[in-house]
């Protein structure tokens, strides 16, 4: 036996030299692993970064050719400091001071109580007779309101189409007498996204008295109408106008019953005191948060998420319909807010068989990309689709200015204009098609000066 | 391994393996059998490599797939095909490239023997319109004893060359909105071209015309470039001025007609006054612009004749300051050379002064003290390259739009924090007679309305 057990020994020893390597090899690996994916090595390369690369050239992907054309583009001037492409926009703005903390044990509101305001706004527009309410005979003075946020959008081209949006909006008041103004300021962090537009209606009220309705409207929404005036007289007795239909929102509940990405604010202390309901549900945070699982659980197809305005808006009315449904109308007959969804594959179809002025589903007066959100990364449709469709709403509005000038598009993808009108030696006779040159509701009122 | 080998694995398992065993005292058992002792042992052994495989295993899907389920690893290459999905349009969006071009017919040459022109040639504008506006007296040219202006501005059809440009843009509108808005002034943002062989600069040429053309109600023309901003949102323009002139625009008569500098004036932000000396004024503008040898060649013109211009294509402004230096007796008399407040302001020796001129001065000044337009020329942030560091140009016109938007933000109570924030403080809290400071606040309430002595005389031209 003890021969054996020293013939044994040396192959023993090898094995258990093989099986202690095995072991320690074993744990080499795992410690090198972790290192790597935990330390994050940049030079040698993450797991991650191992598989992308293997994945990359293992399938030639044509799709990341012009990311990667895109890359090496950017990488060949990185020396040059006057090169826009190799500038991280990161760097430019400065954050300074800190946010101002809300007191939790407060409830929030939206400023301080203000009671009588129809009064201080009556005397105030006595004592200021230059700056009528009222414009026209039954033209009130409308100040459009819309924005977007300060700093450059996440996508690329999410600020050029920032632009042709408000360049539209531009025309399409221009047009209407209608005052814009365009907000880039969060004017409090607690009711930050969706909800940043209560505070700031609220300050525009107060501060332009002059105004007698406030027309919101969302940076994703487009004027596809140019020569559609909205019927102020039909609202004189109302004090908001949204989209929406009666059924949808009282019977049913739906979330979707109406559409707060466009709507009319009359100036008056009914006016501040819905915003003072409405505002509840907003602070972010808990409360928001909170908030959103009730909307849910109390509105029809409502998704689970935070609160937002819109769903804020149908649950009031629908609890408190007798304390504001009588000032609140739900507008159906034309498209304050039309969704785009069932609109932008028939403009040429309207082109053929409408004309401008119908604000209808016929010639919808808005076309409102809602879910597109072309300033951040992920919309709730392929990206392809929203920014061709948003092209060719723009162009499909941009026709109706152009044609005053005697331009169009080539076509409702293209944004070169031809002409459509010879130029003449006798301007003043040409008259456009749509009378939206001089038109009737732009008129001053001739003063017997 | 033979029976050999797995008999001395298990005994040297049971020797001198990491986990003490206590099998070895077990007892022999015969060799034919596997010992009970053993065979824990040999379990024990095969479960420690296992389980360290299992954690290289883990480990390693954690590094490539994300942690734990598998949602995680389909959220991660949906980012990646949405943004490759989003670089591709990108490209094709920002590309000339149009989708009807290839149906076009081939376009025409440009015919260098054939005189551009602008249209048709007008000449008795100033009866025509003086005709319409005693026809149409609710389209008056003069409101509230102010003469009507139309701010006109524009940019390329297509996505600048890089992200940031649109976004300035963006913000060069807003801000010329919240003016124009004060004011009482209209704006037109061209994003067409109205005449192929009149692009890039020379574009305002066929739109000023086109515009004065189709809106004789409209008194004054305002162009501004796209990169230039209000910086004093009180300060208006004094048209009583210029009753006798019929284009302001700013820049220094000697360097005019002693220097002959290229930069004597600048037409980044000009007036022009809507009546025939206008359109003869264009039509004289316009024969160096059409784009291709005509444009080469008035470059090559203009660079010899001017002080100090570079070498490159015509441009609009050397072809005006060449065409009123060489016919200044036929123009001059109506051009209003402005330089005692910054109708045109350049940004490099302005913009680094606001915090000195928060804190010496206040807006309504219009000139060196509290600049009227501060005006980035060189910057092209809607380009790929600028004449300066883009860093120095962003900052600045971020500070530029900020300084301007404090004296907006003015009247709901708030101000940046910094001129380089977008964040905005309070400066005033909120009150229950907001009244009171709209009276106090409102740019607008001392300069329109009333008091304005100004008569409804129409100027002569």
């Amino acid at each position: 036996m003890l021969e054996r057990c020293l013939e044994a020994r040396p192959v023993r020893q090898i094995h258990r030299a093989l099986r202690h390597g095995k072991v320690a090899l074993l744990c080499l690996f795992v410690t090198i692993i972790v290192l790597r994916s935990t330390i994050g090595a940049e030079k040698s390369g993450t797991p991650e970064q191992d598989f992308d690369e293997i994945r990359d050239h293992l399938h030639f992907r044509r799709r990341a050719e012009p990311r990667r054309v895109l890359e090496e583009a950017q990488t060949t001037d990185a020396t040059n400091i006057n090169n826009y492409n190799t500038f991280d926009p990161s760097k430019l703005m400065v954050d300074e001071e800190e946010d101002e903390k809300p007191d939790p044990n407060k409830p929030y509101s939206l400023g301080p109580k203000i009671s009588g305001w129809d009064e201080q706004r009556a005397n105030w527009l006595e004592k200021n007779p230059d700056f009528p309410n009222f414009i026209g005979p039954n033209k009130p003075r409308v100040l459009l309101v819309t924005g977007s946020s300060p700093k450059p959008c996440e996508n690329p081209v999410g600020d050029h189409y920032l632009v042709k949006s408000i360049k539209n909006k531009i025309d399409y008041c221009r047009l209407h007498g209608i005052e814009i103004f365009y907000n880039m300021a969060l004017l409090d962090a607690e009711m930050a996204g969706f909800w940043a537009k209560l505070p700031l209606i609220r300050k525009l009220l107060l501060s332009h008295p002059e105004v007698e309705f406030l027309w919101w409207m969302d940076s994703d929404a487009m004027f596809t109408d140019m020569a559609f005036e909205v019927p102020w007289q039909r609202y004189k007795d109302h004090n908001f106008v949204m989209h929406g239909w009666n059924e949808m929102v009282y019977d049913q509940k739906n979330w979707i019953g109406l559409n707060t990405g466009s709507f009319l604010l009359r100036n008056c202390q009914w006016s501040l005191d819905i915003l003072d309901a409405w505002a509840p549900m907003g602070p972010k945070g808990k409360i928001r948060t909170e908030a959103g699982k009730i909307l849910t659980r109390e509105l029809k197809d409502r998704p689970v998420f935070e609160a937002d305005d819109q769903s804020a808006m149908v649950y009031l009315l629908v609890t408190q319909r007798d304390k504001w449904g009588d000032k609140v109308y739900l507008e159906s007959a034309y498209y304050l807010h039309g969704y785009w969804g069932i609109l932008v594959d028939r403009y040429e179809e309207m082109i053929e068989n409408y004309h401008p002025g119908l604000g209808d589903h016929r010639w919808p007066l808005v076309t409102h990309f809602v879910g597109c959100k072309p300033c951040g990364k992920f919309g709730d449709y392929p990206v392809e689709r929203c920014l061709k469709q948003m092209d060719r709403a723009f162009n499909f509005g941009d026709n109706q200015i152009l044609q005053i000038y005697g331009f169009t598009h080539k076509s409702l993808a293209s944004r070169r204009v031809k002409r459509t009108r010879n130029e003449t030696d006798n301007p003043l006779e040409v008259k456009d098609e749509l009378g939206l040159l001089h038109p009737a509701f732009k008129a001053v009122k001739v003063s017997s000066s | 391994m033979g029976q050999d080998g797995f008999m001395a694995f298990k005994r040297s398992g049971a020797g001198g393996g990491a986990l003490p065993t206590t099998n070895r005292l077990s007892g022999g058992r015969p060799p034919s059998g596997i010992p009970r002792g053993r065979q824990i042992q040999k379990t024990f052994n095969n479960l420690k490599i296992t389980v360290l495989c299992g954690l290289v295993t883990i480990l390693v899907l954690r590094g490539t797939i994300g942690v734990g389920n598998l949602g995680g690893s389909d959220a991660e290459a949906e980012n990646q095909n949405l943004i490759e999905e989003t670089n591709r349009i990108l490209a094709e969006i920002r590309s000339d490239g149009d989708p009807s071009d290839p149906d076009d017919p081939a376009e025409t040459e440009i015919n260098p023997n054939i005189t551009y022109t602008l249209g048709p040639k007008i000449s008795n504008w100033n009866e025509e319109r003086k005709a319409w506006l005693n026809n149409n007296p609710e389209f008056p040219n003069y409101i509230s004893g102010k003469a009507r202006i139309l701010l006109v501005t524009g940019s390329p059809p297509n996505p600048c060359d890089n992200p940031i440009g649109d976004h300035y843009l963006l913000k060069a509108i807003k801000n010329k909105i919240d003016y124009c808005r004060i004011h009482g002034i209209e704006i037109v943002y061209n994003l067409a071209h109205l005449d192929k062989e009149l692009a890039g600069y020379w574009a305002k040429l066929p739109l000023i015309r086109r515009l004065m053309l189709s809106h004789p109600e409209v008194e004054w023309i305002w162009w501004m470039d796209s990169d230039a901003l209000f910086t004093d949102m009180v300060f208006e323009i004094p048209l009583s001025k210029y009753n006798g002139y019929n284009l302001v625009i700013h820049g220094y008569p000697d360097l005019l007609f002693e220097q002959k500098s290229w930069i004597a004036l600048n037409t980044g932000s000009f007036l022009f006054r809507n009546c025939q000396w206008s359109l003869d004024l264009l039509d004289a503008w316009a024969p160096m612009g059409p784009k291709g040898p005509i444009r080469d060649e008035a470059g090559k013109i203009l660079t010899a004749n001017l002080k100090g211009r570079p070498a490159f294509e015509a441009d609009d402004q050397s072809a005006l300051i060449y065409l009123l230096m060489s016919k200044k007796e036929e123009w001059m008399n109506k051009v209003f050379i402005e330089n005692s407040y910054y109708l045109h302001g350049y940004w490099a020796g302005l913009v680094d002064r606001y915090e000195e001129m928060i804190e010496k001065y206040h807006p309504g000044l219009g000139d060196e003290r509290w600049p009227f337009v501060t005006h980035f020329v060189g910057c092209k942030p809607c380009g790929s390259y600028g004449d300066y560091p883009v860093e120095r140009c962003l900052k600045s016109m971020e500070r530029a739009f900020n300084f301007a938007d404090n004296q907006v933000l003015k009247l709901y109570g708030f101000r940046h924090r910094g001129l380089l924030s977008p964040k905005i403080k309070r400066i005033r809290n909120e009150t229950a007679t907001p009244l009171e400071f709209v009276d106090q606040f409102d740019i607008r309430r001392p300069v329109r309305g009333g008091t304005d002595s100004k008569s409804h005389i129409m100027p002569h031209w």
